[in-house]
């Protein structure tokens, strides 16, 4: 690959899309020949320019592909309860893994489980009201960041907004807490474009702002309390269209508390003038994953198929915990796109997809790795933006050597029902 | 080419002159003359009724809003009957197919969300499917309207515009839901009547309903603008119902859950059937047909683009949590749950006005049976609906356990239609395939598709529409006596309308600056759109020639 070619990134929670990547000159590594996403340059710096001439490993000793997917199938089809995890891919991967956890009776519980439940929860207990990009980006004429700035895989949150940007138009930009360094980058962005910017320190920890925050907009506290949240409240209230932005994996725990309580908020805005949430997470193919499942199954992850009909349980079905318990006893781990999402330690008997990098992560007797091609580098395939509606196609940079993770799932479940079906025979 | 027959069945085809009993010969998936020569498979129906497979055009099944409402109510799968009221896209195509239906609809695609409708319903197995793409509340489009002025100087240009979105999105048809007030709710409007302007862009539905209806049919794309009027569920919006019909000035155009749209101001609770004045305009317009959305009793979500009437009503919902959201400068979504209860004034009047609907209205290829799955109801009290309209007598002792002032004073208890097999073959066949340009479906002649229903004749229609005897997709038996027995992945119906390819260029610049995604990621190619239906056949269905 000597061009640069238009590319849509899978490694940022809002799928930049105005991108182009080549090969550097020297026509070994991936760089990003125009557009602007950190996470994106991360992401490419795990790959290649050419495709991985990796091979599927068994105990850590190189086999035929074949052999690997016996291996895992032996795994698979002695399990009585295994664990899904990291669950690292797209659509496409998603689709092909769900029939083999039906088959199993599998738990599946993403790599960032905790936080994908802290968005899950609350709409299962509570609802609320979200919005999405282009309407923050015209909409939007106050911004609310909640404990901390978009950073890492939403680094590029602020520009796909506009807000602050050359020419973008008037708005506030309000960090809620948030470290020193966040507070210097708030301000540094103060009068760009038509950009007005403010720090509120917290009141307590995250969850008493928030809480006192939506009393003081819903007039249900005396306003000396807290005069320095009053005034956000009002600015909330006078705003036209307020938006309130936060990562779920940078909550702490009971994070699902807070995700309700700026969801009572945002209801009570709503009353009056117009206001939503933007909560970003569900990165690493996990939101997508859980997109998937609820479609087929009509439940979200930290599901099973059990012997009576699907379990759901999105607190006991959580990867560290069932570990610790004793829950479960195999693991299948995916991740395609980070071979720094590694499987938790266990003794349990393990099967990797993913990444090439992850082949040290089961090279312990009688573990299988199997490297697969990763969606939008040695594949194409499909990812949800964080903000849950659009599905952006991703393409291939080149032609993979290494299969792609529907076809070895494929391939995967058959073998597994074949040899459930010999074992019943 | 694999073959079989249907000897002795009552094959009810309201395409054709009568019904009778005769074979029904298929081969290579399609229906063939009769033809005595041996077959692979051969089927005794007698004692059956051979209908077409069933064609559901207005059912939710699959988007974000639909997945939006699985996450809201995971109870429901829990205390169900194992799938709940929005069940998940496998169970949907088994439970469709065990009711002999064999085509499905969703009727309110967003357009920033194809990619993930089209995939549900890829997920959904054995059905065909198509979706309707949500136009008219886009800020786009609003904006080329306002600039446009009375005049309607920049038709052409909308015409372009949704020709491309079409294209893009690959859909079947346009629908408009609360036409400009999704846009003005975002603005903070709270309610927008047919005649009163938009906050900022200053139209009112009026011209958003008239100009998109002129401008699908410009593109001579067969199923007419598909619409969600204004002021649902709200009392007296009878009134904005028949402004919308006036709107048209003649377009073709089909009224979606009309059910929710006839209220009167009238009686004690100041909320009344407007059924009757309704049904007299439906008659009296020939351009206008409709499906009902009728209510069912018990537990469902209400899962719309509607996000400003969705907000009104999410304090009547129960239980009481709900899900809004604005999206992309194009759409918004509202999940809200609502139990339907036979002992509320309101919910008696919604079920009697929906049966006064179908009952009132004379021409059956115009009505179309649906409960806007899940809005009113489960798709799968469909063969409990087709009973209520076809026997009188379980009707009225239904009708006996409702409200007491609901029961007592209701048009209903004066209606005596009963609707014979042809008419529930007409609006649950024969009429959907017509309203789509579906000209191979819905009906048993020579050529047409072998989606094929065969439905033991009983006296209880509810159980005989619950579970046929044998259920056909193109020709291969996916059910028997109720119990599926192939899966097939179901084909995509979308059109192709032409348009003019100067639009990208104002599309391109129009994203740039207000989008967030790059216009070149948008349009969904035909093997993306393969690959998103899960390698389902792609069924592009013909425009016709649009008249200038």
């Amino acid at each position: 690959m000597t061009d640069a070619v238009r590319w849509t990134s899978p490694f940022c929670l809002l799928l930049c899309d105005a991108l182009r990547v080549r090969a550097d000159p020297a026509g070994h590594a991936l760089e990003l020949a125009e557009g602007e996403c950190a996470a994106a340059r991360i992401g490419l710096a795990r790959f290649t320019a050419a495709p991985s001439t990796a091979a599927p490993r068994v105990g850590g000793r190189e086999v035929a592909p074949a052999d690997a997917l016996d291996a895992a199938a032996r795994i698979l089809a002695a399990a009585r309860q295994p664990l899904f995890g990291g669950l690292g891919t797209d659509v496409a991967g998603a689709r092909a893994l769900y029939p083999l956890a039906r088959d199993t009776g599998a738990i599946c519980d993403p790599a960032a489980g905790e936080a994908l439940m802290r968005a899950v929860r609350p709409l299962q207990d509570r609802g609320g009201y979200s919005t999405t990009l282009a309407e923050v980006r015209n909409r939007a004429d106050l911004v609310v960041c909640l404990d901390g700035m978009p950073d890492g895989d939403a680094a590029e949150l602020l520009a796909r907004c506009d807000i602050g940007t050359p020419g973008s138009p008037p708005r506030r930009l309000v960090l809620l807490g948030g470290t020193p360094e966040e507070r210097a980058a708030l301000q540094a962005l103060d009068g760009q474009g038509g950009l007005r910017t403010q720090h509120v320190p917290l009141h307590g920890d995250l969850f008493d702002t928030v809480a006192l925050l939506a009393a003081l907009a819903a007039r249900r506290m005396p306003p000396q309390a807290a005069p320095a949240l009053q005034a956000l409240a009002d600015q909330l209230l006078a705003a036209r269209y307020g938006v309130l932005v936060g990562r779920t994996a940078r909550l702490p725990a009971h994070g699902a508390l807070i995700v309700e309580a700026v969801a009572r908020l945002v209801a009570t805005l709503n009353a009056g003038t117009r206001a939503a949430t933007l909560w970003l997470g569900g990165g690493n193919g996990a939101g997508t994953v859980n997109q998937v499942f609820t479609w087929l199954s009509a439940l979200p992850l930290r599901t099973r198929a059990g012997p009576h009909g699907p379990e759901h349980d999105p607190v006991c079905f959580d990867t560290a915990r069932l570990l610790a318990d004793g829950a479960v006893d195999c693991v299948l781990w995916l991740s395609c796109f980070d071979p720094d999402c590694t499987p938790p330690p266990s003794a349990l008997p393990l099967i990797v997809l993913g990444h090439p990098g992850l082949a040290p992560s089961a090279a312990r007797e009688g573990d299988v790795f199997m490297p697969v091609s990763t969606p939008g580098i040695g594949s194409a395939g499909h990812l949800f933006r964080a903000d849950g509606g659009t599905v952006l196609p991703l393409s291939a940079l080149y032609r993979d050597t290494l299969p792609a993770l529907p076809e070895v799932l494929a391939q995967l479940t058959q073998r597994v029902r074949g040899l459930r079906a010999g074992a019943r025979a | 080419m694999s073959s079989l027959r249907l000897t002795g069945g009552l094959v009810i085809d309201p395409t054709q002159p009568g019904d009778g009993v005769r074979d029904l010969c298929v081969r290579g998936g399609r229906v063939v003359a009769p033809d005595p020569a041996p077959v692979d498979q051969a089927f005794d129906a007698s004692g059956c009724v051979v209908m077409a497979g069933g064609i559901d055009m207005h059912t939710h099944i699959g988007g974000g809003k639909v997945n939006l409402a699985r996450l809201l109510l995971p109870e429901t799968v829990r205390d169900g009957e194992g799938c709940g009221c929005v069940p998940g896209t496998l169970d949907t195509g088994v439970r469709y197919a065990q009711m002999g239906y064999t085509a499905a609809f969703e009727p309110a695609m967003v357009a920033s969300n194809a990619r993930h409708a089209h995939m549900e319903m890829g997920d959904t197995p054995i059905l065909d499917h198509g979706a309707y793409v949500m136009l008219g509340n886009d800020e786009l489009f609003l904006q080329l309207l306002a600039e446009g002025g009375a005049a309607g100087r920049n038709f052409e240009t909308i015409r372009d515009y949704m020709g491309w979105t079409l294209h893009a999105t690959r859909a079947m048809g346009v629908k408009v839901v609360n036409p400009a007030g999704i846009s003005a709710f975002k603005f903070n409007q709270r309610k927008l009547d047919v005649d009163e302007q938009h906050a900022h862009w200053q139209v009112t539905p009026r011209q958003v309903v008239h100009t998109l209806a002129r401008a699908l049919q410009a593109l001579g794309v067969p199923h007419p603008l598909h619409i969600h009027g204004s002021n649902l569920g709200a009392a007296g919006n009878i009134e904005s119902t028949l402004q919308t019909i006036d709107a048209l000035e003649g377009l073709p155009a089909h009224l979606t859950h009309v059910q929710f749209h006839a209220y009167g101001r009238e009686g004690p609770m100041k909320f009344s059937s407007a059924a009757l004045q309704l049904a007299e305009a439906v008659n009296a317009h020939p351009n206008i047909s409709i499906d009902v959305g009728q209510i069912i009793f018990g537990q469902t979500v209400t899962a719309s683009g509607d996000t400003m009437r969705q907000h009104a009503q999410a304090r009547f919902g129960s239980p009481r949590k709900w899900i809004g959201g604005d999206i992309e400068c194009e759409a918004g979504c509202g999940v809200v749950p609502f139990r339907y209860r036979d002992q509320s004034y309101v919910n008696a009047l919604q079920w009697v006005i929906g049966l006064e609907l179908f009952l009132l209205v004379q021409d059956p290829w115009r009505v179309v049976l649906t409960t806007d799955h899940p809005n009113g109801g489960p798709f799968t009290s469909y063969p409990h609906l087709i009973r209520l309209l076809m026997d009188r007598g379980f009707r009225e002792e239904q009708l006996a356990r409702l409200h007491p002032e609901v029961a007592a004073n209701c048009a209903l208890r004066s209606i005596t239609r009963e609707l014979s097999l042809r008419e529930i073959a007409i609006m649950t066949r024969a009429a959907p395939a017509r309203l789509l340009g579906l000209p191979d479906r819905g009906h048993l002649g020579v050529g047409a598709a072998a989606d094929i229903a065969v439905y033991r004749e009983q006296p209880d229609r509810e159980a005989m529409f619950s579970m046929p005897e044998l259920v056909f997709k193109d020709g291969v038996l996916v059910a028997r006596g109720g119990q599926v027995v192939a899966t097939p992945v179901g084909g995509t119906h979308f059109v192709e309308p032409d348009y003019d390819r100067g639009i990208e260029k104002l599309l391109r610049a129009h994203l740039a600056r207000h989008g967030s995604v790059h216009f070149d990621s948008i349009a969904i190619g035909r093997d993306e759109l393969c690959r998103c239906c899960n390698g389902g056949r792609l069924l592009p269905a013909a425009c016709f020639q649009a008249t200038p």
